[in-house]
């Protein structure tokens, strides 16, 4: 009735009015695109490349001769039983790490929500948060942040540092920053999930960890367990990553054959981390189109949104017989995981680690930030600056163009099309251009970061672009991925109503398909330029520049103070990338 | 495009010969055969799953028959290449229970979205930076009601008022006929007999055909002159409204 009473009476008003007046070209997202086009800019000047000579002519044969070696991978009995243990050390430490971290992301997450926190107070004192209720959630919160700000290679160093070159080092850097991770997107899952049967319980009377049980944890299965198996796949390419400050598995032994350059030996260590990565990656989308649950967060976690997939079948998901036989293998993954790499947990208790801890605390704190002048700080800052942001705007630039192909709607057999000219060939070819985008991101993400930096360096000084080109390549395959399923969630109605009006394929394009993810999209890069920041420090350590290589520097000079000194600089930056990027995707989410 | 406007008043805008449509196994559409003359408003009656939606998706283009012929303005829209069928496509503008319009846009994008059969590429994408043919979409929405929603976001807008801006979208594309998949079903009875009053009112004053398929039986028997009664993928009845029987009304939606 009101709108009706509203149409009604805006048709009498606005008549006279006449057209509305067009809405300046300033506002809001102008600015930010304004903004970051700037700091592109900023970031290109830095690099160099207009300036200084960027290509090293001298490594043009070393290249040659690598190129050359994937014709002639090492695949002898002897090393491919050393690939084969390698690779089993990588994922043993993957599956290690992604079990601790759901066991204790999976805890955090309920601690750390807001649902749990007011459900000790409107079942007792109405709506406020006790100040000591408050108080230690926000603590919580924020030792989460801390955590996750840190990236798993930091983690490692000072592990290997504490309790030395031992499978726990690896394990415990993985699992500490996924542990934060899951927790925070564990705890959003709650927080989003309908509280009307968790409310229902508590207020007959039920207790809130009885409540929790019976009432929200078994809504929020399905999601835990699919995201669990999007990050299977990240966990692997971190193990892969930690291998390079010598806790072993792939990353190691591909570091150890490129500092002697037997490149034979790196192609088939890189096939083996190709395989593990397919694989994971094939398994985990099987599985989460099978678990797929219609989203209920409604844009605000984009991580977990990502994951979800329309799900194709209506049985409860443990009648699945994928979904049943995936948590069995898993499950048996574990103890065997542990049995392979027989992490030695005494460490972690022992006196010597506990020494070790001490000294290294001793020696540390306080941090020595005069180690750098002012402007040698901030000389670092622009550079790991630059790096990042460069990394992620040519990983964004080109992933937008790959989305589209690598997602697989485009040639979904249109029901009915069946009688049309030309369709067979041209769904043949979107076929082969699938699976060709698809290997491709496959192979960037597979190949970690600082792998990708030293293979540049075969050809390029050391400076801001090969860092930018490693980290951009590696995040090209990751959002590429990414953005493919976005554009594989896209709702196809609108794009069918403007088909059947008949719209050619690059008006539905323009005003159906590209404007309903554009803001996904633009989420994504955002993120990812959180995480890119992070990454900043693995290509450092391989000598691409900025705060990751004054870390190694500082590190091989075991000048702990110094390496303070810059972690708490890095981590400064980190938050303040994080501070841009939520008030760039806050303001994305509230246009008008 | 206008070559495609009847030149004869005989030539029927659509006009089936024993179309049918089979989804696996399921057949949807059995041996329909119906045509429909220009200016002629046709309401579309039977229960769910009775093959209203894909009869209308055969209308349009979006599905072609497994077997007989769909003619569209006298073209076999199966045996077209693909830029013939969008030409004849943009003569037919097409309303949805959901809208389906693309939500984070503007509403005058969503309008303008109408000329996509007409516009280049070029002008398609400069649009989007700068809206072009502003009074035209202007005057479309002036139509239907909400002028002032011109710059408004389209997920801003009520489900009446998005389905408003569709309607807007399909005078811009100024077709010669118009198909409605149960527009009103997903709005209350207050915003639904608006929309329908609209629709109907635009297709007078223009005299362009409407076919538009419905829930509501008595809605379509005072409202169109010809009543099609689908069951179970089979024409049950096609009939003046007049000679429309409550007899014959009980036996298509028994089962």
């Amino acid at each position: 009735m009101s709108q009706m009473e509203d149409s009604l009476g805006t048709r009498t008003i606005s008549s006279p009015l006449g057209v509305p007046a067009r809405p300046g070209l300033l506002n809001r997202q102008v600015l930010w695109v304004l903004f970051f086009l700037g700091l592109l800019v900023w970031a290109l000047l830095e690099s160099g490349i207009f300036q200084q000579e960027i290509v090293n002519a001298g490594g043009f044969t070393l290249a040659l001769q690598f190129m050359a070696a994937s014709l002639q991978p090492q695949l002898d009995g002897d090393f491919i039983r050393l690939t084969l243990q390698a690779t089993l050390t990588t994922l043993a430490f993957a599956v290690i790490g992604l079990f601790f971290s759901a066991v204790f992301g999976f805890f955090g997450g309920i601690f750390a929500s807001h649902t749990w926190a007011r459900s000790f107070t409107t079942a007792r004192m109405g709506q406020e948060l006790p100040p000591l209720v408050r108080a230690l959630w926000l603590a919580l919160r924020w030792v989460l942040t801390l955590f996750r700000s840190v990236h798993e290679i930091i983690w490692a160093l000072i592990f290997v540092a504490i309790i030395g070159l031992d499978p726990l080092s690896a394990i415990l850097a993985i699992t500490i920053p996924f542990a934060a991770i899951f927790a925070k997107v564990f705890s959003e899952i709650i927080d989003e999930t309908g509280q009307e049967p968790f409310n229902a319980l508590l207020n007959s009377g039920v207790s809130p960890a009885k409540a929790f049980l019976y009432g929200l944890l078994p809504l929020t299965f399905s999601d835990l367990l699919s995201y669990s198996f999007y990050r299977f796949e990240c966990a692997i390419r971190a193990a892969a990553v930690l291998g390079i400050v010598g806790v072993g598995g792939l990353g190691y032994q591909i570091f150890l054959s490129l500092q002697t350059l037997k490149f034979p030996q790196i192609w088939t260590f890189l096939i083996a981390l190709l395989v593990l990565n397919g694989a994971a990656d094939l398994w985990s989308s099987v599985l989460r189109r099978r678990l797929g649950t219609d989203s209920r967060c409604a844009g605000r976690c984009a991580e977990l949104e990502a994951v979800q997939t329309t799900r194709a079948a209506a049985n409860p998901i443990f009648q699945d017989r994928v979904v049943r036989a995936s948590i069995v293998i898993a499950i048996l993954l574990v103890p065997l995981s542990f049995w392979y790499i027989n992490p030695d947990f005494g460490r972690l208790f022992s006196e010597r680690s506990y020494q070790n801890l001490l000294s290294l605390a001793n020696d540390a704190v306080p941090p020595n930030f005069a180690i750098y002048s002012l402007g040698e700080w901030l000389d670092l800052t622009r550079t790991t600056l630059a790096m990042s942001f460069l990394g992620v705007a040519l990983a964004g630039m080109l992933a937008i163009l790959l989305a589209f192909p690598a997602a697989n709607i485009f040639l979904i057999p249109a029901e009915g099309r069946s009688r049309s000219h030309g369709r067979g060939i041209s769904r043949l070819i979107s076929a082969v251009v699938l699976v060709i985008t698809r290997v491709f991101l496959l192979v960037m993400r597979s190949i970690p970061a600082p792998i990708w930096a030293l293979l540049l360096l075969f050809i390029l000084f050391p400076g801001i672009l090969p860092g930018a080109l490693a980290l951009g390549i590696y995040t090209l395959g990751v959002l590429g991925r990414l953005l493919a399923e976005v554009v594989e969630n896209l709702d196809q109605r609108p794009l069918d109503a403007l088909k059947a009006q008949g719209a050619s394929r690059t008006g539905v394009f323009m005003y159906g398909a590209l404007p309903a993810v554009l803001p996904r999209f633009t989420s994504y890069f955002l993120y990812r330029w959180e995480e890119i920041i992070r990454a900043t420090v693995v290509v450092g350590l391989v000598g691409a520049g900025g705060l990751g290589r004054s870390l190694t520097e500082q590190l091989s000079g075991f000048n702990y103070p110094a390496v303070l000194a810059v972690l708490v600089i890095f981590i400064l930056i980190t938050f303040s990338v994080d501070l841009i990027s939520q008030s760039a995707r806050k303001s994305l989410r509230q246009v008008g | 495009m206008r070559c495609f406007i009847p030149e004869q008043k005989s030539q029927p805008i659509f006009d089936l010969h024993h179309a049918s449509r089979t989804f696996g196994a399921f057949p949807a559409l059995e041996d329909i055969s119906f045509d429909v003359h220009p200016g002629e408003r046709v309401a579309l009656v039977g229960s769910s799953g009775a093959g209203k939606s894909t009869l209308i998706r055969l209308l349009n283009g979006t599905l072609f028959p497994t077997s007989g012929e769909v003619r569209v303005l006298g073209q076999d829209l199966a045996r077209l290449k693909p830029r013939q069928l969008r030409r004849v496509q943009g003569q037919i503008g097409t309303i949805y229970q959901q809208f389906h319009l693309v939500d984070n846009l503007r509403v005058v994008h969503n309008v303008n979205a109408g000329h996509l059969a007409d516009w280049s590429f070029a002008r398609s994408l400069a649009s989007l930076v700068r809206p072009m043919q502003v009074e035209a979409a202007h005057d479309a929405l002036v139509q239907v009601g909400i002028p002032e929603k011109l710059y408004e976001r389209t997920d801003r807008l009520s489900g009446g008022q998005q389905q408003r801006v569709a309607i807007a979208r399909v005078l811009v594309q100024d077709p010669a006929a118009i198909l409605a998949d149960e527009p009103i079903s997903s709005l209350d009875p207050q915003i639904s007999s608006e929309i329908m009053d609209l629709l109907l009112d635009l297709s007078r004053r223009s005299g362009k055909t409407l076919l538009s398929s419905l829930h509501a039986i008595d809605f379509a028997l005072s409202h169109y002159e010809r009543v099609i009664g689908l069951k179970a993928g089979r024409i049950f009845f096609d009939a003046r409204a007049d000679l429309v029987t409550p007899g014959m009304i009980t036996a298509l939606y028994r089962t």
